[in-house]
């Protein structure tokens, strides 16, 4: 391989003006990514006029940095507020809010930015010298692929919920019920979209998130308003001590490497990869039952994995000009608005471009844990605002977030409605987590299902006759029949044996 | 076109006060007594009812840079996607009717839209006014770079094919449903979700063939990755002059996409005048001329009344040719 243009990629990267862009790329990301509702997509389209006067390079640096450093903030609602404001950072609040609540916000958030830190270096190490290798793998996943693995996902889900597992099947099973609204992916006939247009397109993930998880959590503390306030319990430093760091080093690698893997994938990559480095935390975990009740793994993995799939999620765009995301759709607009085609193209023929950005991203990175340390500490103290104040102020940035998605004001009365049964499933102990992954990996599967069998003219059987899906139907069978029922075999023969030495004594 | 007598008292008295105009301008206030002369006093506001990045949205903020100097007012662009841009312009109808707000239309919702769903509240090209045309894209078909099919004509004699499209009622399914249900091939049509995901599909060969735009196309044709069949505009496209129509090898498709900006109907005439010469003044930039070279656009810049017939034929034609062929939109399965 030859490095030279990496190399002058980074006396690009390293140019004043572009460091000055990336620092305000990155910062103005993280504030976004604390804004619930406030996406990367909706911000980079507002910026987009200010880059038409840049040079190109500097212009996506900015747009990029926008894009992760909204990665970092997003997780900063998700553990104080139970406020995930992306599909990839659902499974953060679980454990994360959780780890608030018990006085540790500082450590979740410090091993957050670490692991976001880690994760997002080692996407961007991997992407330079796989990066060209690793189009195909964006391409070797067809609808067949995409159906075995929204599968693989919502069987996933399953795990997530601490309580009943009957409600968070039946709490997933409305996800997947919402998910339908909507003209048919296939014919295009109006599903339960009450005669308006503006139920054509379903309902944007973010919406739902922003209602069942926002509002419903912001109306189910309100009803605690009168009581006298809690002593607020200490935050902890924002540094995380030894222990925590012990408990999730194992973690952030094998969620780094997770994170770049599906992060690749166009389409529901960085989703599937955070639930999935989750999933796996929780199963390899010697005590599965903290997890859901403050559990740093349950941060640590989730995290690096959705900020080294951030990274990966460039690959299709930069080496196939295809956007793996909403995100990556804006940033191709800003670079098609430069004059530059993103595509197989763009390495060749703009290698300043493609390693300027690639390698600004280590800096970017390098900015955002510095950035993250003492913002943590300042974040924190919003959990010191009494509920009164925080939540109306936390319900008008979300109503402002909602509508900047499609600048619609129907969206603002979508997230009320499900802000009201957000606070109904909270009463009646259901979990929104499964609700709204399944929700996401829902539309993924039945319009993946649906393609792949009109392909396969309606024959299952080619789901296993094809490579990469028959490996992906191993996976589902071995994590969904086998290990549950080994598992089964093995604490029966443990209780078995149990009975026998009581027997014996 | 002429405005109730009240409002129109209410807001020259209203514009009589300076103060209060100036006031008005910056937040919700303009209107029809504004015109000619004095409009546009403050920016107008430029709506693309599609998501930001998309091909649209690029020609829209192409052409609303361009536009700021003749108009003299900046142009801020804002997306209001949903039902294929149904949900834009039906907001741009709820609004005043006094040139402040714009928005991008495209053909594909006027001449293939009714085809597939019958709905009686859909906009229609007669409730608004096109202030100016803007582009012509052509529908190119292409096979993967290591397809066995080398022309049309192999593609056509093939057993079964299934082809991609982005999306029910695009100009994607239309061109090349028309195309194999014309010439009777067993061929199904696989929706994906615009045009990234499609490109995907045939590059990784999910789908033998798929109808997409010269601009979702051009950068994997030259790389070899992607094989160009035919176009289906009238003439050859002056990027891809080697690849001949479907009309030369004997298949009578017209399929495109246009693209316009309009108002609703009743904006008073001075007003439109207005902004079709900043527009007309805006389509001569050279950077905006650039944007399209790099788009692998078409001009399209005609009148309105001429735009509007366009759309209208279209519209039978469209008609015309799924009944011949048997092909319904949206109903495939």
């Amino acid at each position: 391989m030859d490095l030279s243009p990496v190399l002058t990629g980074f006396t690009v990267a390293f140019e004043w003006q572009n460091i000055l862009f990336c620092l305000l790329g990155v910062t103005v990301g993280m504030l976004i990514g604390v804004l619930p509702g406030l996406g990367p997509a909706a911000t980079i389209a507002i910026l987009l006029p200010i880059t038409y006067n840049l040079e190109p390079t500097a212009a996506v640096i900015m747009l990029a940095g926008i894009f992760y450093g909204a990665q970092y903030g997003g997780t900063i609602t998700s553990v104080l507020l139970r406020l995930p404001g992306e599909a990839s950072t659902v499974v953060t609040a679980l454990d994360g809010h959780a780890l608030a609540r018990r006085g540790e916000a500082g450590p979740a958030l410090g091993i957050a930015a670490i692991a976001s830190f880690i994760g997002g270096t080692a996407s961007i190490i991997l992407l330079t010298f796989i990066a060209p290798a690793l189009a195909g793998v964006a391409l070797a996943f067809g609808p067949a692929e995409y159906t075995v693995l929204a599968l693989i996902g919502i069987f996933l889900v399953g795990t997530l919920g601490n309580g009943s597992i009957i409600k968070s099947v039946a709490a997933a099973a409305a996800g997947l019920l919402l998910a339908v609204v909507g003209l048919d992916p296939i014919m295009g006939t109006p599903r339960f979209t009450f005669g308006t247009d503006q139920l054509a397109d379903g309902i944007d993930f973010t919406i739902v998130a922003m209602g069942l998880f926002g509002v419903g959590e912001i109306l189910y503390n309100l009803e605690h308003r009168d009581r006298p306030d809690k002593p607020v319990p200490s935050f902890g430093r924002a540094i995380p001590g030894r222990l925590h760091w012990l408990q999730s080093r194992l973690a952030i690698l094998r969620g780094s490497v997770t994170g770049f893997v599906l992060g690749i994938l166009p389409g529901g990559g960085a989703t599937m990869a955070s639930l999935v480095a989750y999933a796996v935390e929780k199963r390899t975990a010697k005590d599965p039952s903290r997890f859901g009740k403050g559990a740093v793994e349950g941060v640590a993995g989730p995290e690096s994995a959705n900020n080294a799939a951030a990274t990966s999620s460039f690959i299709p765009l930069l080496t196939l000009g295809i956007p793996a995301n909403a995100t990556m759709a804006v940033l191709f607009g800003a670079l098609m608005l430069q004059g530059i085609t993103p595509g197989p193209g763009l390495m060749t023929d703009h290698p300043d471009v493609f390693w300027g950005v690639v390698n600004s991203m280590y800096l970017g990175n390098i900015l955002l844990l510095v950035l993250s340390i003492p913002l943590i500490g300042l974040f924190v103290r919003m959990l010191k605002v009494r509920p009164g104040i925080l939540a109306p102020i936390t319900v008008v940035i979300t109503m402002i977030g909602t509508y900047s998605i499609r600048n619609n004001a129907f969206d603002m009365l979508l997230v009320i409605g499900l802000g009201l049964l957000g606070y109904g499933m909270r009463k009646l102990g259901f979990e929104p987590g499964p609700f709204v992954l399944a929700f996401v990996l829902g539309s993924l599967l039945e319009a993946s299902f649906r393609r792949s069998m009109r392909i396969f003219d309606g024959d299952v059987t080619e789901y296993v006759q094809q490579p990469v899906s028959a490996t992906l139907v191993a996976i589902l069978v071995v994590t969904v029949v086998v290990v549950p029922l080994l598992r089964r075999v093995r604490t029966r023969q443990t209780a078995g044996a149990e009975e026998a030495g009581v027997r014996a004594d | 076109m002429q405005h109730p007598l009240p409002r129109r008292g209410l807001l020259a008295g209203l514009a009589a006060v300076p103060s209060l105009a100036a006031l008005a301008a910056c937040q919700v206030q303009g209107g029809a007594d504004e015109a000619g002369a004095s409009f546009p006093t403050r920016a107008v506001d430029f709506w693309v009812p599609f998501d930001a990045g998309g091909s649209g949205d690029l020609i829209s903020r192409a052409v609303a840079k361009a536009a700021e100097k003749p108009l003299g007012e900046s142009l801020p662009v804002t997306n209001k996607p949903g039902a294929n841009g149904a949900v834009g312009l039906k907001e741009l109808l709820a609004g005043k009717a006094d040139g402040y707000t714009i928005c991008l239309a495209v053909k594909s919702l006027f001449a293939i839209g009714p085809l597939v769903v019958d709905d009686p509240d859909a906009v229609t090209i007669d409730q608004l006014r096109i202030i100016t045309t803007l582009t012509n894209e052509g529908y190119v078909l292409v096979v993967h770079g290591d397809s066995p099919y080398q022309t049309l004509d192999d593609l056509l004699a093939a057993d079964s094919v299934n082809y991609g499209t982005t999306g029910v009622g695009t100009g994607s399914q239309l061109s090349a449903g028309l195309l194999f249900g014309l010439a009777g091939v067993a061929a199904k049509d696989v929706p994906f979700d615009g045009g990234g995901p499609t490109v995907t599909a045939l590059l990784g060969q999910d789908i033998d063939a798929a109808s997409l735009s010269l601009a979702e196309t051009m950068p994997h044709i030259e790389a070899g990755d992607m094989r160009p069949l035919c176009v289906f505009s009238e003439e050859r496209s002056v990027y891809l002059n080697d690849v001949p129509t479907a009309l030369e090898v004997g298949h009578n498709i017209l399929v495109d996409q246009r693209r316009f900006i309009v108002v609703p109907a009743d904006t008073p005439d001075d007003v439109v005048g207005v902004l079709t010469l900043a527009f007309e003044e805006a389509r001569e930039g050279g950077e905006y001329g650039q944007f399209l070279q790099d788009n692998f656009m078409e001009r399209w810049e005609v009148d309105g009344m001429d735009a509007e017939l366009h759309l209208a034929e279209a519209t039978e034609q469209f008609k015309a040719q799924l009944d011949e062929s048997g092909v319904t939109l949206g109903t495939g399965e």
